[in-house]
């Protein structure tokens, strides 16, 4: 196990995930939310290949209002 | 001008290669409930949106019922980087915006000062060049600095959106001048107040000093009647722009009367 901070808040998960599989670990149901790791961003299409490593600070965004 | 042409320029403008009949840029934050939120959209008329990025909570639906409503208004949807304060995380967030909203327009917010949220302009003109070379269509608020304004032009940005005053204070036009100075140093850009307006007169104003459109939020969303108010804006954006385009008379230093001197029944100058 790692651990990873994901908004924020610490988590432990898997060793050697991607971020598709973290998104489905966390049970993240729906899309329409965007990814960075480590303030980078992580495109949709880099999800399979994009591992999580011990210590990584994830941010899962999503629309809000705004102005 | 002829009316022909000054009835295309109100009918419709052009900007991030959309052409929009309202100049009237809205957001979408602090309305009492989303029906009021969608009704107030809805009642100002405005074409253009501006929405937000923040932390998704996991097993909910993203965006949730928010998202759903503004995407019903079928407008044009401008997401911000509100709340970043380094071109790193405008950048990011930026990014992650386009991948959401679906859009490579974005509202570039970098700021500076917490306590008045002014705008970083190193940071904002850093992060601009960046964003524009990955086609990013920047709308980058910043102070009515005419210098800054210029360095944003010359890396590329073809919207320069100066402050009112500062973000939600509801001032109105601190510096009329400065903006008029940037209007005149660069009519070739499309120029947008945002910020700091908080009644229609203020909306007004900025539209009578050539400016292309104004975004606000707070001026409508807090608002004791945010529908109506934004139906006031909406008719106050209208009215700047017709009297900017209609030409306003020449100030003068003395009195002249309007009613025809000759005839004047001067009885006092026979007492």
């Amino acid at each position: 196990m790692i651990k990873v901070s994901v908004n924020g808040e610490i988590k432990e998960i898997k060793e050697g995930l991607n971020v598709h599989q973290l998104i489905e670990a966390l049970e993240y149901k729906t899309k329409g939310f965007a990814v960075a790791i480590n303030t980078t961003f992580v495109s949709i299409k880099t999800y399979e290949t994009t591992i999580i490593n011990d210590g990584d600070s994830i941010e899962i965004l999503a629309p809000v209002q705004g102005g | 001008m002829k009316n022909e042409e000054l009835k295309i320029n109100s009918d419709e403008w052009e900007i991030g290669g959309k052409t929009l009949k309202s100049r009237l840029l809205i957001g979408s934050a602090l309305y009492p409930s989303p029906a009021n939120m969608e009704d107030a959209i809805k009642e100002s008329k405005a074409q253009i949106v501006t929405v937000a990025l923040r932390r998704q909570a996991a097993g909910e639906n993203a965006g949730g019922n928010f998202w759903n409503i503004i995407k019903a208004l079928n407008i044009h949807v401008l997401p911000n980087t509100a709340g970043c304060h380094s071109a790193k995380e405008a950048i990011t967030t930026a990014q992650m915006a386009r991948e959401v909203f679906d859009t490579n327009w974005i509202k570039l917010e970098v700021i500076g000062d917490q306590y008045n949220l002014q705008p970083d302009p190193f940071e904002t003109v850093k992060a601009a060049e960046t964003l524009i070379k990955e086609g990013f269509e920047v709308f980058p608020y910043t102070t009515d600095d005419l210098v800054v304004a210029k360095r944003l032009a010359d890396v590329g940005c073809k919207i320069i959106m100066p402050w009112g005053s500062m973000i939600g204070s509801g001032k109105g036009l601190m510096n009329p001048d400065n903006l008029l100075a940037i209007r005149k140093q660069f009519p070739e850009l499309k120029l947008i107040v945002d910020a700091g307006i908080g009644k229609p007169s203020h909306a007004t104003q900025a539209m009578e000093l050539g400016y292309d459109g104004v975004l606000l939020n707070s001026a409508i969303a807090l608002a004791q009647d945010p529908v109506k108010m934004a139906q006031a804006f909406r008719y106050a954006v209208e009215a700047g722009r017709f009297g900017y385009e209609s030409g306003t008379m020449q100030e003068r230093a003395f009195a002249s009367p309007s009613t025809p001197t000759v005839g004047t029944p001067f009885w006092h100058q026979f007492s």
